[in-house]
């Protein structure tokens, strides 16, 4: 289970870096996507660097830190591989992304009491990430 | 479950850094540096002796002339060029913090970073050593302050903030254009070791900043040695009162002693319970209760007994679900005490807190270490049914136990607070504003915390005390620091 920031930390950046392969990938398998797929990868690598600078330059022991109100189960956010054609990849891409979606509104629900920086930091990539989905959704 | 790497593979074989360079002790003994969690042996450690630490404040003393003519812009720079590094190693000082000391990752992080927030701190000197002027205070003669640096100054660090303390004072000191030597705790040295590699790689000059290790003898030689002009200590009201305090002050050395705290958490009925509750875990139990800002008595207040019991209800289950074992494991929310000796001491307050007749609801002494060995881990303890007169309720015990209180309202808790010895810190949580600002203002602490478990100052405020907690006039950080380190000069001059 998932109960301190460092360890929704961690799991974020897995995530995250774990969805820019499979969209570099994906850029790979399809070149006349590929713009569409290395945005996605770059976005990723971005996002994972946002969570954890506003968690470094955040963190401190004058708040709290260590203790999350309800622990996450990690098992609830495995993101799929994308094994077909283009309509089902950039379909099984969707529901990853609503995968990390889902991760990073519960990280910030749990972690709203901790560093207030690292929910509003989530909640920052839910929105972008809700974009992200409008692009794949044109090659679904 | 994550187990981070572990920074250190090898022994460390610690030497003090005097002169810009790295050398032995004069001091032939030694301890061992363990690590509390894993019991193995991370470093070895000088005992320290006079000699070394009159070699190091010789070095300062030599390097001071040439230092105070260096600009503040230019030595701000120096600070520019440390704040980069301490970034650039931010990850490894986290897990040396935690390997020496104990605490969890997230608590190592945490105290990395405000000390790196007080070498940014020290990077604005240029503007925060200004002095000031009025011209025509006659006609004709205009009168000028300037702020200027003393000489050496040294710090002697507690072990529980090894890496955050030093940079309390540390940076102030040396950017204001005095020199410096760092004596760290005798059972946490290594924070230090690193910090001077980074000095080290900065450049500072040979003699600007050194560290001396050891114990006894080096501290000895801090308070009487007439080179050093002031000294800065954090530690227990013990020492820093009957020993720094007097008898720094008795060879004209500036002093502040930050000592000891017995801290108050009140929470109102009115309080938001979840983010309470969250708060009130992390002051009691973060760093293992090793913090001169940790929760030690929950003020309970009012007589509705269904909240009450709710309430304890809810931080007990809470309590008892905390993780203990090896910070450097992610998913652990508290480590071991930073020693044996501390966790024998904590358990003497448990079975005291029991002779005297508090109740106890949670018992610390039963714990599940995640396979550790179990020589330094204690659980959280709770008592209820705690009076004033008891030792658990007086004594500062530095340690995870809470000891819960009842009183019937705001008046009682902010008495009850006022007639502690202490004035460290005190916590309010209530969503009244106006039970806040009466908080804020009777409580005689130098710390408040409004919904805040751990009332820690920022780097640009002065860390606060009051009563038994603090000795001397001016607190480390802020702009405290600033006067602290300098002699404001007067100049009156008329030019005919």
């Amino acid at each position: 289970m998932l109960q301190t920031t460092s360890q929704l930390l961690s799991k974020h950046q897995a995530i995250e870096e774990k969805m820019a392969d499979l969209s570099n990938s994906l850029a790979e398998k399809y070149p006349e996507q590929a713009q569409v797929f290395e945005k996605l990868a770059k976005d990723s690598l971005r996002h994972r660097d946002m969570a954890l600078r506003a968690y470094r330059e955040g963190v401190t022991d004058a708040f709290e830190v260590g203790f999350l109100a309800n622990p996450l189960d990690p098992e609830d956010y495995v993101l799929q591989e994308p094994i077909g054609d283009l309509s089902e990849d950039a379909g099984t891409m969707i529901s990853n992304m609503e995968v990390v979606i889902q991760f990073c509104i519960d990280a910030a629900n749990n972690s709203s009491t901790l560093l207030p920086d690292v929910p509003e930091t989530f909640m920052r990539l839910v929105k972008r990430k809700k974009r992200s989905i409008e692009k794949l959704k044109e090659l679904a | 479950m994550v187990v981070l790497e572990e920074p250190l593979k090898e022994i460390v074989k610690i030497q003090n850094y005097i002169d810009g360079d790295w050398v032995e002790s004069e001091s032939s003994e030694a301890r061992e540096i363990i690590n509390p969690a894993t019991l193995k042996k991370v470093a070895e450690v000088p005992e320290g002796c006079t000699e070394d630490m009159q070699a190091a404040v010789d070095a300062a003393a030599d390097a001071f002339p040439s230092w105070r003519k260096t600009t503040p812009l230019t030595r701000a720079r120096y600070f520019f060029r440390l704040k980069t590094l301490l970034e650039e190693n931010f990850e490894t000082l986290a897990r040396v913090c935690t390997m020496e000391h104990g605490k969890i990752i997230d608590e190592s992080r945490g105290e990395i970073r405000r000390g790196i927030e007080n070498v940014e701190v020290a990077a604005g000197i240029p503007s925060l050593m200004m002095g000031y002027n009025l011209e025509d205070i006659s006609r004709g003669i205009d009168e000028i302050l300037i702020k200027q640096p003393l000489g050496v100054f040294a710090c002697i660090a507690p072990f529980n903030f090894p890496f955050m303390v030093p940079l309390w004072f540390m940076p102030t000191a040396v950017a204001t254009g005095n020199t410096y030597v760092i004596k760290p705790s005798p059972w946490t040295p290594l924070s230090m070791v690193k910090l001077m590699e980074l000095v080290d790689e900065a450049g500072f000059p040979p003699g600007v900043i050194n560290m001396v290790n050891g114990n006894v003898a080096p501290v000895q030689e801090i308070l009487k040695n007439p080179e050093i002009k002031g000294v800065s200590f954090v530690g227990s009201t013990h020492i820093g009162r009957d020993i720094i305090y007097k008898e720094a002050a008795a060879t004209g050395k500036r002093v502040q002693a930050q000592c000891g705290a017995k801290n108050h958490l009140v929470v109102m009925p009115d309080a938001d319970l979840d983010s309470t509750i969250s708060s009130l875990l992390s002051s009691f139990f973060g760093n293992t209760g090793q913090r001169c800002l940790a929760g030690a008595n929950l003020v309970m207040v009012g007589d509705d007994e269904d909240w009450n019991k709710k309430t304890i209800t809810r931080i007990k289950d809470a309590a008892s679900n905390i993780k203990i074992g090896y910070g450097l494991e992610e998913g652990i929310q508290m480590g071991p005490l930073q020693a044996e000796h501390r966790k024998k001491r904590v358990v003497g307050y448990i079975e005291k807190g029991l002779e005297e007749g508090a109740n106890m609801i949670l018992d610390g002494r039963n714990y599940d270490s995640s396979g550790y060995p179990e020589k330094c881990f204690l659980g959280p303890s709770m008592f209820e049914n705690v009076t004033e007169d008891m030792t658990i309720a007086k004594d500062e015990i530095f340690g995870p136990v809470m000891s819960i209180m009842r009183v019937t309202d705001l008046d009682e808790a902010i008495q009850l607070i006022n007639r502690s010895e202490y004035g460290n810190a005190a916590s309010i949580f209530t969503n009244n504003g106006k039970s806040g600002r009466m908080f804020q203002y009777d409580v005689q602490c130098g710390n408040i915390g409004v919904n805040i478990g751990t009332a820690a100052p920022m780097a640009f405020f002065p860390f606060s005390g009051m009563k038994n907690s603090f000795f001397g006039d001016l607190h480390g950080q802020g702009r405290d620091a600033v006067e602290f380190f300098t002699e404001n000069k007067v100049v009156i001059q008329r030019w005919p």
